[in-house]
């Protein structure tokens, strides 16, 4: 950089256009002839008034300026050759004390720069302040937020220029003249490319500023189409985010994983931060202390209990900032292993009333192809007479289907013929209709809102449905100068009835539907009971085979879930920029559980009964003291802070059999009770320090240090170490600023490193013992309470991650391109190993595994047209990670995660292979390569094999969005690729004679044909093992906004749309199953019994008065 | 609200000078359960002994290891449910890993587990010497059962995982585990002391240690006597030591008593099942033919205590039938390998003994009741087994007379079950009277009785490790399509396929070690 001449100089006076002392706008010279004049200078230690005459002389430019200013006398040294005479301009005067500006006619009037305090306002298109914006002097790193009502004041020079910018809305660039009040109107722009983010402890920066990738998403494109689970409608969006929805119907829970799995046994669900406030959202399966709901294992049959994030209720988030990388998140520590996910929740904006009111219609997706041929029965046979039918239940392995009568399970004699469409006629159409107020208002010095929100569901599982009432209540107060008070208050209320069992077929009305017998029209199971009120089962040869009717209409589980989320910031900044920052939020909900099944279940008629009640309470507090120092064109920014959080859940399980009265459902009635409870807490302690060093606003350096104490690796009787530290650094440096060839408007390198962490779950180090809730003819049953081995010296697991990337605007930033590349490699992972029951444990808790995420993220955006009226906007995100295990626990090779319900399919880590492989048999071969085969001519078993991973290695969204005058419909598909899916459906298929494939060699075999094709599916359990690559029609949008002249501007916009998801699959390799099925959303890869996919349609109406 | 960020400042401050994660210890401290220092390993002997009787979860080895298979096989039960594989020989991989278990059931989480922890936490504490010597026992009995059942199993480096660190034990051979458990029970017995400890969490004989010195003994015979195929010697050996204190009448009989109020967890295993809590295993579940013929042959007074008809009525409905019918002169057994289908070669109701369901013979409803209790070990088990080494080797008295007192035994132990089901010693005497000993097919003579001991114990287990080291009494094997055994009745449990992804390298050389391969035609190494 060759900017130091500083120089003496001579005046010229120019008279004759002294009436051109008006300001001008810096930038508005791009369509001037003369801005593409250039001109060669080679002069040194020149007065810079002389270099301005050599110019004239060179081109058709001309400069004004008062020769008494002595800053024209400086020296400069130039050497410049066949240069735009702006560019040469730009270098001239950096730093000379003067400020320019050029006319369209090539007019320049020099200055003397003064130093100015600018102050103004920032609000939205519709005139509502916006507190919180950003304003900063171009060409430094200094800035100052807006305060609640949107006003600011910072020091600046004339010449300068300030950008302007806000979460959510294109920034803008304003010069600073001598003129006081500024107003500045900023435009919303959903393009994901705000140029403010929310990063790490809810500080908004720019993006120019950050050495790590971050995408933020705005709350509208989660409302408009909407999910029950908010998370479900971030699929497809985002690089490195990827979501899978459980089968697990209403209110089920949602695997979200940040660039791949970021833990060999632990939650990999990322961190959610709610306004600050870190909550976290394990579904059932790791860690979670709900021992009901489904837990993944083999022998599981629950239901779907759902994850703390479903709560949140969409229309009251303003943005979602997706933290992918360590770097992104280190100052979260240990808590950051699987990236973070910011939620800043809305704000009073301006004084309006919203109301958005959205009705969508379900429909399931019957992806089934069971084979016709064959009817209920055994044996190649049709059942002989009822109780024969009975007996036989589920099992399709009867005669051809010709149509003759033949009785059935209840005594009644149907045609022997193919039923068609079960699943259609056993799911309804369900339907979500959700409706949310929101008052805003704004006054001096403060804001409030207040939303209500009332979400009322009708599941597609029959007799089930989500009932949510949410209340927002957010108010931003200033009550003295530069103290802002931030307060909000949420509160859930959610019901569900009757989450649908997953899995395992007992009491689940899915599994048992999806198996009918080809000949049995599930409509014919009605009424499911008998006179006495007991069920009628379909099959009493196998009495779990619940009839689904039963199970959905007679069994009972119930949720209940009061929650409130509170949550209190408050913020000082002293006059010289030192701000205090104080933070304390709680996040506390019980959770009411209520199961039951019925009396006269074929299974166990005398009935059960659990009531289950849960406390959570996690409280989390955090301070933080920071402030900017400025030395020339040099900012430092030091932050320091220190944050405390505690768990707390307590859980008391009443649970009761044989009811006394039957078919009263209390636990009162029950004949014989036991209780169980259940306490835990967990307590980390922080302190962490930031340091941003800022070149300009050109090249930023940031570092972190962040130290935990966890109280989950204390261990009575061991002096392990509490804590770890945490380091990270990360750069960006805009290269635009030096190298701007003419298609590029913008051009930034970030590099970033750091390193984060993740503890455990309580009470992991040490046996423990406890007596059962019951006790045998009054003496106590004892037992070791833990289910895993303990471990004594635990520490925390570590991971190191490096990301660089590069985000480049092109053509007039009409095209935008972001890429990353990131290495995260982990170890002392803390591992749950799965143990042989012969160890006298399920797993063991081991603390040395390895692993290796590594992968690219890209993302493309293009305006590929754009006129008066027309525009299309067009952004692909792709991305791909590769994951490896690299060593598991000293001497173990392998892991076993889950089993598949089959036992014939596993979910394992094998060291040197990603996680998560799928494990299945395959054929057994003699010496020569031939298959071996059993007596019956089917496939002996031969090794267990891996099959590839459950998690998928590409994945890819492409959204079109569309403007037409008022209209816009936009659309996205989106598609993952390289996993695998057991299919348990596929299996049982095979062992009732479902599946197309059991049909071929049937009249062959003849009698023993079942037999044959259950040692098949036994013996070569790969054939189940499934591509889960898909590509789908995910969303669609078609909306139309009215003009408000229309509603003589009482109205301020109203906006109706109608939407549409998972409309079409555009591509999939599995046979009976969608291929995103899952059972739980801890364990990918396993799938059995869960509800099937959903296409939804409706219409939403977005109004604002 | 204020006050959190007062607490968290001072806690960051006191968080810097490390002063704060003081408390850390006892937060991380499970507050509702016990560490060591407060446990007392009584209560952790309790659960492995109620354990043994069948999981905590609805029976779940008992139903598929003693009922579904071992009970079918040996002709003691019979049924027509499909999934009863163990009736036809069919191969459910599912049902025969049952009785070893997974991470939750079976017999090392819920048995091994339990018990392993209380001698490592009794172990050279001679304050806790007996509670010390009774798990020994206690763990012989257990690891016996598995043994018998798979063969090699992880024995010595079992339920040691916290304490050894040993997450992938070995399978030990089924020799080297026999020459423990006869060492173990030896060594167990003899330590014992009268004056010593209470072992009050003993829920079979209360503690009464001269009970457990005497069951000691009768097991060690059992152990001893399971070697007779492969190393006489030392089943003589043992056997001579044993029989000098074993078990001396009915009132010595080892068994639990279930409880009601504690629903699966506690209620009686195989009542669970029978009583058709989990199917209709009350309505088609009926003793064998095999089993009733015998008792029918030799006018046995048991057919009227343990068989009654008419029990149930209906298929669907599972409340008893209080007028069910005990006259031995209709009882009648249900013929083995049948199903519900309509192919005439196996549908039951192609056989000339059908009826009606309700007419076949079920198990006593007083044998079968969820307060029930679960037997272990008898007096006339022991007998007959005393009968058997004093007809091979001359050893501890007449084997007729043991051998009587083991056939009166079996007569009149029943009303433990029921005090209702009762023979008067007169009766069982001119039983046994009627039956003498006859040393000329004296082993047939033992075993059979042995056979029809423990299946009215409900012993299945037991019932077919005995039959396959004796080969008494001769049963005649079905053959159904599909089985696995092509057509002979089955010697073994294949180990779990689960093993093969948890503890695979260890599997793979158990299971290639076999003789006759992994599979239910295999054999374990005392039944050759």
């Amino acid at each position: 950089m060759r900017n130091g001449y500083i120089v003496h100089f001579r005046f010229i006076i120019r008279m004759k256009l002294a009436l051109i002392m008006t300001t001008c706008a810096v930038m508005n010279v791009s369509a001037s002839v003369y801005s593409q004049q250039k001109v060669s200078l080679d002069v040194q230690k020149t007065k810079l008034s002389k270099v301005l005459k050599l110019i004239e002389e060179q081109s058709d430019y001309y400069f004004v300026y008062n020769s008494t200013n002595e800053n024209l006398n400086k020296e400069v040294s130039v050497n410049v050759n066949n240069t735009k005479v702006l560019d040469v301009l730009a270098k001239l005067f950096n730093k000379s004390g003067l400020v320019y500006s050029v006319s369209k006619e090539g007019l320049v009037v020099v200055s003397q720069q003064q130093q100015v305090s600018v102050s103004g306002s920032v609000t939205d298109d519709k005139g509502n302040p916006l507190a919180g914006a950003s304003v900063r002097v171009k060409g430094t790193a200094v800035g100052r937020a807006t305060d609640i009502n949107g006003r600011f004041s910072i020091e600046a020079s004339t010449g300068n220029t300030l950008i302007v910018s806000f979460a959510g809305y294109a920034s803008q660039e304003v010069a600073v003249t001598k003129d006081g009040d500024i107003k500045i109107i900023l435009i919303e722009d959903n393009r994901m490319l705000n140029e403010v983010v929310v990063t790490a402890l809810g500080m908004k920066k720019e993006k120019r500023s950050l050495g790590y990738s971050v995408t933020q998403v705005a709350g509208e494109s989660l409302t408009t189409a909407r999910e029950n689970n908010v998370m479900n409608s971030l699929v497809g969006k985002v690089a490195g985010l990827d979501i899978s929805s459980t089968s697990g119907g209403a209110g089920a829970a949602s695997n979200v994983t940040i660039r791949g799995v970021s833990s060999i046994s632990q939650s990999n669900q990322p961190l959610y931060v709610i306004n600050g406030i870190p909550m976290e959202s394990k579904p059932v399966g790791v860690g979670n202390a709900n021992s009901r709901g489904n837990s993944g294992s083999q022998w599981d049959n629950a239901p779907d209990l759902g994850d703390a994030i479903s709560n949140i209720n969409p229309d009251d988030i303003e943005s979602i900032s997706v933290l992918k990388g360590a770097a992104a998140s280190a100052l979260y520590g240990s808590r950051a292993k699987a990236g973070v996910i910011l939620i800043t929740t809305k704000s009073g904006k301006g004084n309006s009333i919203d109301f958005n009111s959205n009705y969508v219609a379900e429909k399931i997706i019957d992806q089934t192809n069971w084979q016709t041929v064959y009817g209920q029965g055994a044996n190649g046979e049709k059942p002989a007479d009822g109780k024969a039918a009975a007996q036989v239940g589920g099992s399709s392995w009867g005669a051809k289907l010709d149509g003759s009568p033949v009785v059935q399970f209840d005594g009644v004699s149907r045609p022997y013929s193919y039923q068609s469409g079960n699943l259609g006629r056993f799911y309804r159409t369900g339907s979500t209709w959700t409706n949310t107020l929101a008052l805003n208002k704004t006054f001096e010095g403060g804001s409030i809102r207040f939303s209500g929100t009332d979400v009322k569901n009708k599941s597609v599982v029959p007799n089930s449905g989500l009932d949510r009432q949410s209340f927002n209540l957010v108010g931003l107060f200033e009550p003295l100068k530069r103290l802002t008070i931030d307060a909000r208050y949420n509160m859930i209320l959610e019901q569900v009835k009757n989450r649908p069992m997953v899995s395992d077929m007992s009491g689940n009305a899915n599994f048992n539907a999806m198996f009918l017998p080809t000949s049995v029209n599930v409509d014919d199971l009605k009424p499911w009971k008998k006179e006495n009120g007991f069920e009628l089962p379909f099959t009493t040869g196998n009495t779990y085979a619940t009839n689904p009717w039963f199970a959905a209409y007679e069994f009972q589980n119930n949720t209940k879930r009061d929650r409130s989320i509170a949550s209190l910031t408050a913020k000082y900044t002293l006059e010289n920029g030192l701000f205090i920052q104080g933070r304390a939020g709680r996040d506390a909900y019980n959770d009411q559980y209520r199961n039951v099944l019925p009396t006269g279940t074929a299974y166990y008629e005398y009935g059960k009964i659990n009531e289950q009640q849960t406390k959570f309470a996690d409280i989390n507090a955090d301070i933080l003291v920071g402030k900017a120092f400025s030395f020339g064109d040099y900012t430092v920014t030091p932050n320091i802070g220190a944050s405390y959080r505690n768990t707390k859940m307590s859980q008391l399980t009443n649970s009761g059999t044989d009811f006394i009265i039957p078919f009263v459902y209390n636990i009162l009635n029950a004949k014989n009770k036991s209780v169980n409870y259940l306490e835990s807490e967990s307590e980390t302690q922080s302190v962490y320090g930031t340091a941003e060093f800022a070149y300009k606003d050109v090249f930023y350096l940031t570092g972190s240090l962040r130290s935990d104490w966890y109280s989950t690796l204390a261990t009575p009787g061991y002096d392990n170490k509490l804590n770890s530290v945490y380091p990270s650094v990360s750069g960006s440096f805009i290269f635009s600023e030096y190298f701007k060839p003419s298609w590029l408007s913008y051009g930034k390198l970030r590099a970033g490193f750091a390193q984060v962490g993740q503890a455990t779950d309580p009470y992991q180090t040490l046996l423990n013992y406890n007596f059962r809730g019951e006790n045998l003819n009054g003496a106590p049953l004892g037992s070791i309470n833990n289910r895993n081995i303990p471990n004594t010296s635990l520490k925390a697991s570590i991971a190191n991650e490096l990301e660089i990337g590069a985000e480049l605007r092109l053509l007039n930033d009409r095209v935008n391109l972001d890429l990353t590349w990131y290495n995260k490699k982990s170890k002392n992972e803390i591992i749950f190993n799965t143990t042989t029951p012969a160890t006298g444990y399920a797993a063991a808790v081991l603390n040395s595994g390895e692993m290796q995420n590594k992968g690219f993220e890209a993302l493309l955006s293009a305006t590929i047209v754009k006129t008066e009226n027309f525009k299309w906007i067009s952004s692909l995100n792709g991305s791909y990670n590769d994951n490896k295990i690299i060593s598991l626990a000293d001497g173990l090779k392998d892991q076993l995660v889950a089993t598949s319900r089959s036992n014939v399919g596993f979910i394992m880590n094998k060291v040197g292979m990603s996680a998560f492989q799928v494990m299945a048999y395959d054929n057994k071969y003699d010496k020569d390569g031939n298959i071996v085969n059993l007596a019956d001519g089917s496939p002996d078993r031969g090794e267990l094999k891996a099959y590839g991973s459950a998690m998928n290695k590409w994945f890819a969204g492409w959204n079109n969005e569309f403007n037409y005058k008022n209209f816009n419909l936009s659309f996205l598909i989106d598609g993952k690729w390289g996993g695998k899916l057991f299919s348990a459906t596929d299996y049982y298929g095979y062992i009732w004679g479902l599946h197309q494939n059991t049909v071929e060699r049937r009249e062959e075999i003849g009698r023993a044909a079942a037999k044959y094709y259950e040692n098949t599916a036994n013996n070569v359990s790969k054939n189940f093992v499934n591509s889960a690559d898909f590509i789908k029609f995910r969303q669609l949008i078609i909306g139309y906004t009215f003009p408000t002249a229309m509603f003589n501007n009482k109205i301020k916009s109203l906006n109706v749309s109608v939407v549409g998801r998972n409309l079409f699959t555009l591509m999939r390799k599995t046979d009976n199953i969608d291929p995103e099925s899952s059972y739980n959303a801890t364990f990918p890869g396993l799938e059995l019994g869960g509800v099937p996919a959903i296409r939804t349609f409706g219409a939403n109406l977005s109004v604002k008065f | 609200m204020i006050k959190p960020i007062i607490s968290t400042l001072a806690l960051g401050l006191l968080c810097v000078m490390g002063s704060c994660t003081k408390d850390f210890e006892k937060i991380n401290t499970d507050p509702i359960s016990y560490g060591k220092e407060t446990w007392d390993p009584n209560y952790t002997l309790s659960s492995s002994q109620l354990f043994y009787t069948g999981s905590f979860d609805f029976a779940y080895d008992t139903w598929r290891g003693n009922l579904i298979y071992s009970a079918t096989m040996m002709q003691g039960l019979s049924t027509v449910i499909s999934y009863w594989a163990g009736d036809k020989y069919l191969l459910n991989e599912g049902y025969t890993a049952a009785y070893w278990g997974n991470g939750t059931v079976g017999a090392y989480i819920e048995q091994v587990r339990n018990i392993q922890d209380v001698i490592v936490n009794t172990k050279g504490k001679p304050e806790l010497n007996n509670l010390y010597q009774v798990a020994r026992i206690w763990r012989a009995v257990i690891f016996a059962r598995l043994t018998d059942l798979y063969g090699d199993v992880p024995y010595s480096e079992a339920g040691v995982g916290f304490y050894e660190k040993i997450y992938k034990p070995k399978f030990d051979k089924q020799q080297d585990i026999y020459t423990d458990l006869l060492k173990e029970v030896d060594e167990a017995v003899a330590a014992l002391k009268t004056d010593g400890d209470r072992v009050f969490g003993d829920v079979i004989y209360k503690g009464n240690i001269d009970k457990w010195k005497r069951f000691g003994n009768s097991f060690l015979l059992r152990l001893a006597m399971r070697l007779v195929k492969v190393d006489e010697t030392k089943a003589k050996q043992y056997a001579t030591k044993a029989v000098a204190n074993t078990l001396t009448n009915n009132s010595e009989n080892a068994y639990i008593l279930h409880d009601e109020s504690g629903s699966r967890v506690t209620q009686n295993r195989n009542s669970q099942v029978l009583l058709g809590d989990g199917g209709q295993e009350c309505y088609y579940v009926k003793w064998s033919n095999t089993f009733i013929d015998f008792l029918k042959k030799n006018n046995d007074p048991r057919l009227g205590l343990v068989a009654v008809t008419k029990l149930y009525l209906k298929d669907d409905v599972k409340a008893q039938n209080p007028d069910y019918v005990s006259n031995p002169a209709v009882q009648k057994g249900m013929p083995n390998g049948k199903d519900l289908s309509s192919d005439p070669k196996y549908k039951i109701s192609s056989d000339p003994s059908f009826t009606t369901f309700p007419d076949y013979s079920s198990p006593n409803p007083k044998m079968i009741k969820r307060n029930g209790v679960t037997f272990i070990l008898t007096y006339a088990e022991t007998e007959l087994l005393r009968a058997e080494a004093a007809q091979r080797w001359g050893i501890g008295g007449s084997a007729a007379e043991h051998y009587k007192n083991g056939l009166k035994a079996s007569i009149t132990y029943l009303n433990q079950y029921d005090a209702e089901l009762v023979v008067s010693d007169v009766l069982a005497e001119s039983f046994a009277v009627a039956n003498p000993y006859d040393a000329s097919k004296g082993l047939e003579q033992i075993n059979t009785q042995y056979w029809a001991h423990t299946i009215t114990m409900l012993d299945f287990y037991e019932t077919w490790a005995n039959w396959r080291r004796t080969g008494f009494p001769k049963l005649t094997p079905v053959n159904y399509p599909g089985n696995a055994t092509s057509g002979t009745i089955p010697r073994r449990f294949p180990y779990p396929s689960t093993e093969e992804a948890i503890n695979g390298e260890n599997f793979k050389a158990a299971a290639a070690a076999v003789p006759g391969g992994d599979n239910l035609a295999g054999r374990v190494w005392w039944d050759k």
